[in-house]
């Protein structure tokens, strides 16, 4: 740009036919002010254009979908907030670091004299993205490197690679995910894994090496997913110490199943909503597409939050499972629920309810659990409109039981055994949100109804996790 | 397990007596199990039955990766768990249950010595046979190891172990071998043991040992299991104080007693 030198308080010649204003009509424009605002509203527009700007790899038909929806707009105000969704739309893809949008009006020979050019300008993300963490921690150090490969052919597929390798154990995990062109909650995702897991409360080692592919879609306002699945598992005993029972489950087995899961999320946020409600059911069938592992398995999440005085939240939550062997097999140890520990029953040691052998828990075929929380913003409000709000008091009342079922008896004497002998906690604590995913609670419990064998942690009781009940 | 760890099991183990609900776990005889597992399990079937301890024999197809040392077979008393002839052998012993408190130092070395050579020798003859010769590996093997599994992890684990045994021959000097020089090392086994035995009724004269309970344990399976040729039980049956030897134990320890 040249200098520009001001000599006068003309004001500077504005470039763009849509402005249009001028020295002279400087003294008129408060006069015009209010039909200029009509005008903006009722004027009738035509988009003439719309074209995106800065792609690289990406197929340009498959964005038409996106911004297909600008063509309709009819007016200037309409133009504008049918650009900001078709902007939504092209972040949501996950492919570009940066979307701008600068409307114009047409030039050209063909302009109309209403007619409008609709830009967006996108940067798209680098080709591969790769990422490289060292963790240490209870005797083990493990190298952790990612990649991430954005828009992989050009229609917004996504490839992920994770490879961790440790002084004790090496996982691995390669995702595939493409979404249909039009319909991005319409996807399918393919997916090929290793992970390792140690269970101190079962003496329990678990190997999975595993294939999947899910297949997800909306159906009017839910999110449906179907998926199936083939894993390896190898189990076996994380110290000699462990129960007979725990090594009576060692060895091989192969799981193929086909699954099911229903949600309906109408909160506001995942951790800490406000108000909406939530309800996830998931079933899962093995043992008719191969593998040895054979039953049916059936769980549910709800969640209900209300808003009341003085910005607390009521929220209730309620969860529960059945695992059905089919055949004459009994299930297998990594297939069971289990319950206890501060993401579920909070006063209860981690997974430490339940049927148990020689303190080795090994999990249960059917359960129930259920809380009752009462959310408010820390007293005396420290730190109000920033870093305060990250954290709530909580006031909770939490039960649940996890059993085994005696087949044969009816569903009745399956739901007298569940109600028997309820494990139940109440307390208060402090609960810290991070970004939109997980949370840390601290918590004072009191634990009730403690069964023989069950491990409790009276007291003050630490929590960190994604999902809680 | 380290010393002061095996020390303390000892004295653990001692403590109590031998239970009514003893049990050795095998894997499934009739399907599952190969030759030198059945052998290992005879061997420990017949030391403690020689010993009067009463055992109940469970067959698991998941046995291999029950046992603490990932061999076959092992037994669980009272709250302990213990795999393979040697240890059984210590465990019984610390439970005061012995048959080879007659014999003097010479004896006891020399009960070793030949206790070693079957392991280095007929044992892993077994193994090399099993799972190095591809007739025998593709017909019995393989197939029998994998039974309990569904397609693909069968595949995958009976080349698992295969793998896994062809690289413990290689690392003990035995890949090179061909099936023929096999058959002669066992030859030359049977006929050392041959003439240690004697005429004598068992290894160390009257009263049978654990080397009695090992040697019959292999000679026994490897004359009544079938394999893809016979060679090698006729190695076997050319000497004829261990057929007797065999008939001797089977008559005296495992017929008329309930298995």
């Amino acid at each position: 740009m040249g200098t520009v030198h001001a000599r006068s308080l003309d004001p500077l010649p504005m470039h763009g036919p849509e402005f249009g204003i001028q020295a002279d009509d400087i003294d008129t424009t408060v006069i015009e002010q209010e039909p200029k605002q009509e005008v903006l509203e009722n004027k009738h527009v035509v988009v003439q254009r719309v074209h995106i700007d800065g792609l690289g790899r990406t197929n340009e038909e498959f964005l038409t979908y996106e911004i297909a929806d600008v063509f309709r707009a009819r007016n200037l105000i309409d133009v504008m907030r049918k650009s900001h969704e078709a902007r939504q739309k092209l972040l949501r893809l996950g492919i570009f670091r940066k979307v701008e949008v600068v409307i114009d009006t047409s030039q050209g020979e063909d302009a109309l004299p209403n007619g409008l050019d609709v830009t967006f300008e996108v940067t798209e993300l680098r080709r591969m993205t790769g990422s490289y963490n060292t963790m240490v921690g209870n005797n083990e150090g493990s190298m952790v490197l990612g990649l991430k490969l954005p828009n992989v052919f050009g229609r917004a597929e996504k490839l992920t690679f994770q490879f961790s390798y440790g002084t004790k154990e090496t996982s691995y995990g390669l995702s595939f995910f493409k979404p249909q062109p039009g319909h991005f909650e319409r996807n399918v995702s393919i997916n090929v894994y290793k992970v390792t897991g140690q269970f101190p409360w079962s003496s329990l080692r678990e190997t999975d090496r595993g294939v999947s592919a899910e297949f997800s879609f909306p159906v009017w306002k839910t999110s449906q997913t179907l998926k199936w699945e083939g894993v390896w598992r190898e189990l076996g005993c994380l110290a000699r110490t462990a129960s007979f029972a725990v090594r009576e489950e060692s060895g091989h087995s192969l799981k193929s199943s086909l699954s099911h899961a229903m949600v309906i999320d109408t909160r506001n946020s995942s951790i800490l909503p406000k108000k909406g409600g939530l309800l996830k059911i998931h079933q899962e069938l093995a043992g008719y597409t191969g593998g040895d592992a054979s039953f049916l398995k059936e769980d549910f999440e709800i969640q209900l939050n209300r808003s009341l005085f003085w910005d607390s939240v009521l929220s209730a939550s309620l969860w529960g499972g059945l695992l059905l062997p089919i055949g004459d097999k009994p299930t297998s140890i990594a297939d069971r629920f289990y319950l206890g520990g501060p993401t579920s029953i909070r006063g209860f040691s981690m997974y430490s309810m339940g049927p148990q052998s020689e303190g080795d828990y090994l999990g249960g075929e059917a359960y129930w659990a259920g809380g009752l929380h009462l959310y408010t913003p820390l007293p005396f409000r420290p730190g109000r409109g920033g870093f305060g709000d990250l954290f709530r008091t909580h006031f909770f009342l939490n039960a649940g039981n996890l059993c085994n079922l005696n087949y044969g008896e009816g569903p009745q004497a399956h739901l007298k055994k569940l109600a028997e002998c309820i494990r139940w906690s109440y307390g208060l604590g402090i609960v810290l949100r991070l970004g939109n995913i997980a949370r840390l609670e601290l918590n004072y419990c009191i634990p009730m109804g403690v069964q023989s064998g069950d491990r409790i942690c009276d007291g003050v009781q630490f929590g960190a996790g994604i999902r809680f009940l | 397990m380290s010393l002061a760890a095996e020390a303390f099991v000892s004295q653990m183990a001692a403590a109590e007596p031998w239970p009514e609900n003893a049990t050795l776990y095998q894997p499934l005889k009739d399907d599952q199990i190969l030759l030198s597992d059945c052998a290992s399990s005879l061997a420990v079937q017949a030391y403690l039955r020689m010993c009067c301890l009463p055992v109940q024999v469970v067959c698991k197809a998941n046995a291999e990766y029950m046992s603490p040392s990932g061999r076959i077979p092992f037994i669980h008393v009272g709250n302990q768990v213990v795999s393979e002839l040697g240890p059984i052998v210590q465990f019984t012993k610390a439970k005061g249950h012995s048959l080879s408190d007659g014999l003097d130092d010479v004896q006891r070395a020399e009960m070793k010595a030949y206790m070693e050579l079957v392991n280095n020798m007929l044992l892993t003859a077994e193994l090399y046979i099993q799972w190095c010769d591809d007739a025998t590996a593709a017909e019995i093997s393989r197939p029998r190891y994998s039974s309990p599994y569904s397609w693909p992890l069968n595949n995958i684990l009976a080349y698992q172990k295969q793998w896994e045994v062809r690289r413990k021959m290689n690392a003990i000097g035995w890949g090179g071998k061909t099936l023929e020089q096999v058959y002669e090392d066992v030859s030359q086994c049977c006929q050392a043991l041959s003439q240690r035995l004697g005429t004598q009724p068992y290894f160390f004269n009257k009263q049978p040992t654990e080397l009695d309970a090992l040697v019959f344990g292999h000679l026994f399976t490897i004359l009544t299991t079938r394999l893809t040729s016979t060679e090698l039980a006729e190695r076997i049956k050319s000497y004829s104080n261990l057929l007797s030897f065999c008939r001797r134990i089977e008559q005296n320890y495992f017929e008329g007693k309930s298995s």
